[in-house]
This record gives structure tokens, sequence and C-alpha cells, in this order.
């Protein structure tokens, strides 16, 4: 251990095109991070966690863009930062898990740096975006050596800080689709203070055929070692109308679909406590209600 | 006479510099062939022995300089505090005060103890060197409580922190000064308060936790240090107390003072943490090995986490008795406190629990027995508020659950029992002056709707429950009698007939220079432009305490008032002997120096000054022009009292009895000041206190893994509210008690603040959801698991 805010010695890779960037990481395997914002690469680095290679997108060119129509969704590119995606009227509109996700990441000076597809990437378990895209639904675009492949974000992350991106394939893109007339989105987390990770973090979607759930997709992190959805919760909901007796089953259950720890922020007892009341909240407050 | 500056809202003299950046803080200076130190600490024990120390590798790293390990400094053990130099050394001797600190140690006793230093041409190259020294260790025991320590002690040969202090115990109260160990009084038939639990109708009983709390201060801790050509050592430093660290390092390294000069540059925030020495002795150390090389110095975050001070944590047990009418008759209680690993303040702030105890409700006898042990943890220290903070938490939820449970109105009880003018203060055998508690309740009340919103929230239902609570509290201004309290100010009239103030203020971002310029100017009765307080350096200054126990206006104002009476008086005199009038008969406005009723006959003050420099003779009569001699006030003042402030502070809460989280809507925190000299500054202080007490009762504290490391040492995972987090705050200064001895009538502000809001958010929740909580900081976890087992008590 050593405390230090001098960065450690490492290579810092400045591709200027995708494909460079993914020769790079083909090259390199393991042994390089890649860089977005830099506002989880860089700490990690001066806490003694960093890589020999830091490959920055920087200058990578139209990696930055947001964009939506109502055919093929919202499009994420790898260097949209945070601030940018809260700020874009579409999210606001129609992704309201999402920009609140976004909205409350981290402070002013990070939004403005850290990226929307760097929390994806980052993987931990209490990021505030993974948690509201997979609850919403999406894909996120890899391209390797091999050429491009997109990987559902259910399936995306495997264990504790392990996601289904290979060592040489690079993140440049997340793809989220349309909401569909009738549905629904919200996201809330609780923290200690406002500037702070979340201890606990729940996002749902609603597909609403009139009062009744036609498809929910319900996500909570920081409750194990991946963001989770709730399956069993999902079920309760799927062709119920939200009555009382439903919201205080989907209380009672989520606790048994959870496995939080004790940690600085809180404890797993208060995690389990707090979950389902969070999720019947979200539930509410996604409705409208 | 000027306009009168006192009480107004004018601005702060040094707030230009520090919002556009111009001010230079230590970390700021760069000076030619300056050197950078870094301090090798110990990361990975809270408790080991140097087993071997390898300096190889580092010193074949490029741009190092020297490397000093535990023998190549002064082993001359020291104290942080500035204690000794502020009361006669008997009264230490029968404290049990100690040095046990060195510069690099071979024992570590926490984590972040200094190990060795590397001094080398770049900063970068000082880390990276560090990082190449190798150092082993070999575990000992980590004794992380007083139970632990205790136990450790006891045994024949169990680990101790310091040969001097058998069993580990780092302080009590000695018995020789304190009957039964305890401080307090006994009733008037000389029963103790013991003995009077069996006469009280109503007894209550408990035991609280309170935190460890870090400052938090805005400024790492930086210095520079160069033992210049001239054989003197010069330090920059942000030390809150610059004149008696001044003393401790020419102590340290056995020079005279005048070989030791220190500077103080602007502070980046206190709060305590600054109170006596930190990293000044290693930068020194590290700059006498390296002669006409300045070092510079700088403490990262993490650092300061695990190598300053921080606020005592411990248990406090509190035993009261009262009659069924609430008449206070016995307190009995007990601070056990962590002391970490070094004796630092050792029993000052515990005392002070005991102290403010003894100030604040008329008891027919009280007593408070405080003891610490040594701990593996970063020693305590000074944190705003010092002891008082504790009994915020501890004794102003007793008093309210004694209210409640006799059916007494807790703010009207308040009213009538706390003590007041004749009665002792926290020191035994000195009086209270003046007392403005009740108008600080009434009005509190008024602001916060106090009896209407109580009524409203009684038959509350639902999730969100609201509620409201009271805390009042005393402090103190200064610390005398206790302890010394001297101030020196020199004030030069210069020959445009502007004052040049020469004395030693610490404005830790208090508005402490912005006060004193306005006392001067108002005394003088000069404009505020035409004063400039010259501060820092000890080649200039004259002696000053420093900023410590709330006491810069109220014990430094005083010598800035007498030196510039004396300047006023030396221009009058000056004026009544070329007027040919009386001193008595003589008025100055404006400069102009007039007899009074006969503005006709008048004098310049403007060139009175002037020809007191410029002495010239007149060629035509052979005599001066004026009478000779630059004018300059002197003063060198004791405090005569500590005239403690009072305070009330209402806080509503709002619980959400789902999740546990506490919501605080609003504080009103009304504050009897006597005098405002600059009302902003004093809202200021009030404002940033709130801040620090909801962090107290809310969020902050230390977290430890089983090893004695700190696994909260950033702002990341230590959580201090935000100023998006921060209720509507209310601040009220109230005027109407005026201090017979403050000067101006002021008594202090600078500690005030933090306690209310601990007393109020937690009596508040009290109210909203009739659960006490004995655990500060009172969080999510803690109120959701009470509801959990107790269920709602409303």
């Amino acid at each position: 251990m050593a405390s230090s805010r001098i960065l450690p010695e490492f290579e810092l890779l400045i591709p200027q095109s995708i494909k460079e960037a993914v020769d790079l990481l083909g090259k390199l395997k393991n042994k390089a991070s890649v860089m977005a914002g830099g506002t989880d690469v860089v700490i990690s680095c001066t806490k003694g966690f960093g890589s020999p290679n830091v490959i920055s997108l920087a200058e990578i060119p139209a990696l930055d863009y947001v964009e939506y129509d109502s055919k093929s969704g919202l499009r994420i590119g790898a260097m949209a930062t945070l601030q940018q995606v809260a700020d874009n009227a579409d999210v606001q509109k129609r992704y309201p898990a999402l920009w609140k996700s976004a909205a409350i990441n981290g402070t002013p000076q990070t939004r403005n740096m850290g990226t929307v597809v760097g929390n994806i990437m980052r993987a931990s378990p209490s990021g505030d975006c993974i948690c509201a895209i997979l609850a919403i639904g999406g894909k996120v675009v890899l391209r390797g050596s091999k050429g491009k492949r997109e990987v559902s974000i259910d399936d995306f992350y495997i264990k504790y800080r392990e996601t289904a991106c290979k060592s040489d394939e690079l993140a440049v893109e997340i793809k989220i689709p349309a909401p569909a007339a009738g549905s629904c989105n919200a996201f809330a987390r609780m923290t200690r203070t406002t500037l702070d990770l979340s201890k606990v973090n729940v996002a749902v979607r609603l597909d609403m055929s009139g009062k009744t759930v036609k498809e929910a997709r319900v996500a909570i992190g920081a409750v194990a070692p991946t963001t989770i959805r709730l399956k069993k919760v999902e079920a309760l909901l799927k062709g119920k109308q939200i009555t009382d007796d439903v919201l205080q089953k989907i209380v009672e259950t989520v606790p048994t679909e959870i496995k939080p720890i004790d940690d600085v922020r809180s404890t797993a007892e208060y995690r389990r406590d707090v979950a389902g009341i969070m999720v019947k909240r979200i539930i509410l407050e996604a409705l409208g209600k | 006479m000027a306009e009168s500056v006192i009480g107004k809202r004018i601005p702060k003299v040094d707030s230009r510099e520090k919002v556009t950046g111009q001010a230079m803080y230590a970390g700021d200076y760069r000076m030619p062939g300056m050197y950078y130190g870094k301090v090798v600490r110990c990361w990975e024990y809270a408790s080991a022995k140097v087993k071997k120390l390898d300096f190889t590798e580092a010193l074949k790293m490029p741009g190092v300089v020297k490397i000093l390990g535990p023998d190549d400094v002064t082993k001359k053990p020291y104290n942080t505090t500035v204690m000794k130099l502020l009361v006669p050394e008997i009264f230490g001797e029968v404290f049990g005060e100690i040095a046990d600190l060195n510069i690099f140690n071979k024992i570590v006793k926490h984590q972040g103890d200094a190990i060795c230093g590397v001094i080398a041409r770049t900063e970068e190259a000082a880390e990276r060197a560090a990082d190449k020294i190798k150092v082993t260790y070999e575990p000992l025991p980590v004794l992380m409580t007083c139970e632990e320590s205790k136990a450790e002690g006891a045994k024949k040969n169990g680990y101790l922190f310091t040969p001097l202090k058998p069993g580990n115990k780092a302080f009590d109260l000695p018995a020789s000064f304190f009957p039964n160990q305890r401080y307090g009084w006994n009733d008037k038939d000389g029963k103790t308060a013991m003995e009077l639990f069996d006469k009280c109708d109503y007894v209550i009983e408990d035991t609280y936790y309170v935190p460890k709390q870090k400052q938090c201060q805005m400024e790492n801790h930086s210095y520079v240090a160069h033992y210049d050509e001239r054989g003197r050592l010069n330090i920059w430093t942000s030390t809150q107390m610059a004149k008696p660290v001044q003393v401790l390092i020419a102590e340290l390294f056995e020079l005279p003072l005048t070989r030791v000069r220190l500077v103080q540059t602007i502070v980046g925030g206190g709060f305590g943490v600054r109170l006596g020495m930190i990293g000044e002795p290693h930068c020194c150390a590290m700059a006498m090995a390296v002669p006409g090389h300045p070092v510079r110095m700088e403490f990262l975050r993490e650092e300061d986490w695990v190598a300053s001070e921080t606020r005592y944590p411990g248990h406090i047990w509190f035993k009261c008795g009262f009659k069924k009418d609430g008449s206070p008759i016995a307190l009995d209680s007990m601070y056990m406190a962590r002391k970490g690993g070094y004796y630092t303040h050792g029993s000052g702030p515990p005392f002070c629990f005991a102290a403010f105890i003894h100030g604040m409700y008329k008891w027919q006898a009280m007593g408070c027995q405080t003891e610490g042990y040594f701990t593996n943890e970063v020693p305590t220290g000074a944190y705003r508020g010092y002891g008082n903070p504790q009994l915020a938490f501890s004794g102003e939820q007793m008093i309210t659950r004694m209210c409640k449970e006799l059916g007494l109105d807790e703010l009207e009880w308040r009213k009538k029992w706390h003590k007041g003018i004749g009665d002792e203060t926290w020191l035994k055998g000195v009086t209270f002056a003046s007392d403005g508690l009740n108008d600080c309740l009434d009005v509190a009340a008024k602001e916060s709707g106090w009896y209407e919103k109580k009524k409203k929230y009684a038959k509350q239902t639902g999730v969100k429950r609201r509620g409201l609570g009271v805390s009042v509290m005393q402090h103190t201004s200064g610390a005398f009698p206790m302890l010394l309290e001297h101030s020196v100010c020199t004030a030069k009239l210069n020959e445009d007939c502007t004052v040049e103030l020469m004395q030693q203020i610490s404005d830790l971002g208090t508005g402490g220079h912005t006060a004193i310029t306005q006392m001067a100017a108002e005394t003088l009765g000069f404009p505020m432009e035409d004063i400039h307080l010259r501060s820092g350096d000890s080649d200039m200054c004259g002696f000053d305490i420093g900023a410590h126990a709330s006491r810069t206006v109220y014990c430094a104002g005083p010598a800035t008032i007498e030196a510039c009476e004396s300047v006023k008086k030396q221009l009058l005199e000056r004026a009544a002997q070329l007027l040919e009038a009386n001193v008595k008969d003589l008025q100055m406005k404006d400069k102009i120096i007039s007899v009074k009723g006969n503005p006709q006959k008048s004098i310049s003050a403007i060139k009175i000054a002037k020809e007191g420099v410029y002495n010239y003779i007149d060629a035509a009569t052979g005599k001066t022009i004026g009478i000779p001699g630059q004018i300059q006030g002197y003063s060198s003042f004791f405090a005569k009292h500590c005239s403690p402030p009072f305070g009330a502070c209402i806080s509503e809460v709002e619980v959400d009895t789902e999740t546990g989280e506490i919501k605080v809507l609003k504080l009103v925190n009304a504050h009897d000041i006597g005098k405002a000299i600059h009302p902003p500054s004093v809202e200021g202080q009030l404002e940033g206190g709130a801040q620090q007490g909801l962090g107290f009762v809310l969020t902050e504290e230390y977290a430890y893994d089983k090893m004695g490391r700190v696994l909260n040492n950033d702002f990341t995972d230590y959580k201090m509210l935000g100023p998006s987090d921060m209720p509507d705050a209310k601040i009220i200064l109230i005027e109407s008690a005026p201090d017979p001895i403050g000067p101006m009538g002021a008594k202090s502000c600078g500690e005030s603040a933090l306690m209310g809001p601990i007393g109020s958010v937690a009596n508040a929740i009290f109210d909203a959801i009739g659960i006490q909580f004995k655990e500060a900081p009172i969080t999510p976890e803690k109120v959701l698991k009470a509801i959990k087992e107790q269920g709602l008590q409303k």
C-alpha cells in the first residue's frame, strides 16, 4: 500500500480510429485498459489498479453521439458524456430512468467527462446507468478483430466486474429500443448524501395495456455481485393490475432474490429491508402514481 | 467620528483575494533551490515494530537527495499540542501531560505513523523513491477499544503504548485535584450527586456513543521549511497557533527563538486540526538536513485522515435524578474516550465535556468522571466544540426524554433550569455575566413554529413522520482562567495618519481579520481602509495564543482596542499641547482634532502624524516643526473572563419509516452573540458549524477494519453533508444580552454552532418516531433496525 498522487507509469496509446483501437486491444489483450472520460480509469491508476497500457478514445472521431429515432431507438456512442445524455431531450422524454441515472451520476465535473458507455463497461454492481439500461433493455455494440457483434444487456454481466466484452473487443455503442406505446420506465437510488455511490439502486420498465402489465423488467443494483433483474418480481407483475396486494407480494419477494453484503456504505440487512420498498415505490413512480 | 463600522455588513477584508485565487496558501509557495519532502508512512499495520528499513533501491532513484530514518533526526520526544505553554508546569504534571511522539518511528502505534522521510529535487521523484523504500514489520497486537487496551495493559507482559502510562490508561481526572475523580459540585449539605439519587422521584440512566469525526478542512496540510544561510529555521505553515508552534519548534530543535521564524500562511480551514503541530516537525527536520534548500512537504488527503488528529470518540454514561415536577437534583456521569495512538490533547476534550455539563443546568449536585485509553487509531485531538458536541448528543437527549416521560414542556424546562447571571460557568469560581438564552429560545420557538407544529405532529399517521427537537448549549470565549489567554498588539501610526496593526491574528476563514480591523477603525474613528492588519510573521508580531477556544475577537480584540486607544490618546495629547488646550476638552472627528464647542480651534491629526515623523527644523526659528516622534500604541492584554455565549437550536425532521431515511427540513439556530462585530461572519460561522454538527449526528464516522486500517480515508467513503444536503438553515443573532466584559459587548461564535444541530436533530427524530438513538451518527440503517425491533413508539 502506498499513498501517492503521482500516476504510476503507463503507456498512453491514442488511436485515431476504431480499427486502430481494436488492433491495439488485440495486440495487448489483458494488458490494456480503455479510457473514455478517465473518471474511473485514472482513479484506478492512482490506487495501484492501473494497467501498463491505457488506450484513450479521445481522438477517435464521431463517437460522442446521442441519437434517437422512432425506428432504431436510442444510440449512445462510447464518448457521449453523462451530461450529454442527461441534456438530451429524447432521453428526458422517453427514457426517464436513463435520464435520471445519468443526471445524478457523480458530480457536475465528472458528468462532463465520464461517459454512459464507460459506466456500463466499468461493470460496478452499483453503476446507476447499468441499472437503468438493464431495466429498459438494450444492446452493447462491440467491435473486435473479427468484426462487430451485439450483446444484449441481459447477457452482458457475467460476474463481479466481469462482462461479456472480450479483451480484444471495444464497446463502441449502446442501443436502446424505442419505447412501445404504453411503456414507461423509472429509476431511483438511495445514497448517504447527494454526491455518493448508490447503496441500492432500482429501475423498472413496465409495458402497460390499459391498467394491466403486459411485460415488466425490474433491475436492482448494489445488492449482488452484478446488477440483476428480479425475475420473480417480473413474473408477479406480468399480466396483472397493480394492486396493493401485488405490491405487498413484491415487497416480500425482492429480498429472496438478492444477496447483499455489508460495506462502508450500508449493511446487508438494511439493503434487504429497503430493496422491496424501493421496488414498490419505483413501480408507482413509473406509473405516475 | 466616522460612521460606526461595528455590526455593519461590510465585505471581509480578505474575501477578494480568496475568491479570485490570489491568496497564497503554503502549498502555493515556490522558492529557488526548493526540494520536496515526502513522509513514508506505515499503511499496512496499525500496530507493529519496524524490523528492517532498507533505503538501497530508493537511493538509486533519480532526483533523490537524502533519505532520513528515525536515527537521522532528533529523537527528542514531543507532543503536538501547545497545552504545556498554556498552563503552569506543575498543573501539566498533575494532569499527566507527556511527550510521546517522535518524528520518525520504529514502533507503529496507528496506521499512518511516520517511518522515514525522502528529500528529492521534485515532488514526483520524492514519491517514486518513497515507493521503493522497503520496510519490514513485525505485527503487534491491535487494540481498538478501551476494554481491549485496558485488558492488554493489565497483563504482566502486555503491550504498552508508552511506559509513561501504565495499564495503557492515557488519562483520568487526578484524585489530588478532583474529589472522587469527578469534576462538579456537591449540594448545600456537602452530599455528592451519587448520594442524592435516593431523594429523587425519577432517575434516568443511559449510555451513549459518540463518533470519531474528522475535521475535513479544505486545505491539505502543506509546509515549506528553510534552514537558511544565517542558521535560521524558517517555516511557512497554516497552523492555527502560530506563536506557540514557533516555541514548540524552537524547543524540539533546540534553537533560540531568534533563530526560528514562523510565517503563518492563509489558513484553508482549521476546525482544531491545526491546533498545534502536525507535519511541522517532519518538514523542519528534513529542511535542517539540507541547509540552504527550502523543503516543501504536502500531505495528501488520505494522509490527513491517518496522520493528524480527530474528535474523541467513546462511550458516555449518564445518571440523572429529578423531582416529579422536573426539578433537577443530581447528575453523575462518565466519559470513557478512545485516545488513539498518542497522548496529544490528553484529558482536554473529555475534561471540557465535564466542564460544559458544569455550565449548563442547575443541579443540586453534579459530577463527571472522564477516562481514556490508548488505542491503535489515529490520535484524537481538537475539533471544533472540544467535548461540547458529545454533550449535545447525550445530555440534551437525556433532558428531552425526562421531559417527555414526566409530561413536561422541554422548551420551558430549559428556560427554567439553565444557569444564568451569577451562576458558575463551565469553570468553577467563574460566574456568568450575561445570559441571552431565554431570548434565543423564544425567538427560535417562534421562527420554527414550535408550539403549533408540536401540536399538529402529535396526531400523525402514515409513512413519513415529522418531528421537532430543541437543544441548548453554552460554550466559552477563550479559555481563561483555566488557560493563559495573552495577546499582543502594536498599532503603528503611519506618517499619513493611517494605521498599521501588527498582531498575530489567526483567521481560519472565520472573519477574525475583518472583525479586528473593524474594532481598530471604531476605536480610532478612522475609516476601515485606513487600517491595515499585518499578521502571520513571527519576526514582526508579538505574542498571541492563536485560534482556539473561540477566542480571537474576545481575547485578541481587546489588545487591538487598547493599542488603538493608546494611539488616539497620544494624538490628543500632542494636539492639546499644540492647541494649548486640555486633552479632556478635545474631540477627534474625520481626523480633525478640535476643542469641544469651539470648532475653529482645531488641528489636523494628519499634520501631527506627519510632523512626528518628518520633524524638520524651521530655518527661521531654529526650532522643530511640530512634535517629534512616530506614534505607536501597544498592548499586552490578558483576558479577564471567558463570557460564555448561549445558544438554542430547533430542528424539524421527517423520518421515512419504511426506509429509515432522515430529512432535516429546517433548522433554526439562535445564538447569544452579545454583539456581532461583523454579522455576516458570525452567520457564516453558525452555518458552517451546522454542516459539521449535522454530519456528527447523521453521517460522519471513521470506519476501521479488524487490522486497524481506515476504510474510509477519502470523501468517496467518508460522507460529510454537501451544499445540496443542507437544510433550510435560519440563523438568528441575539444581541439582547451584550456582555459587560467582552469587547464592545461581544461573546464568541466560532465553535458554538455545532452543538445545537446535534442535540436538536437527535431530539427531533425522537419526537417523530418515539425512539431515541443512543449511538451517533443516526443512520437510516440504525433507524430502520430500531423501528423493526421496537415498532413506532408514536
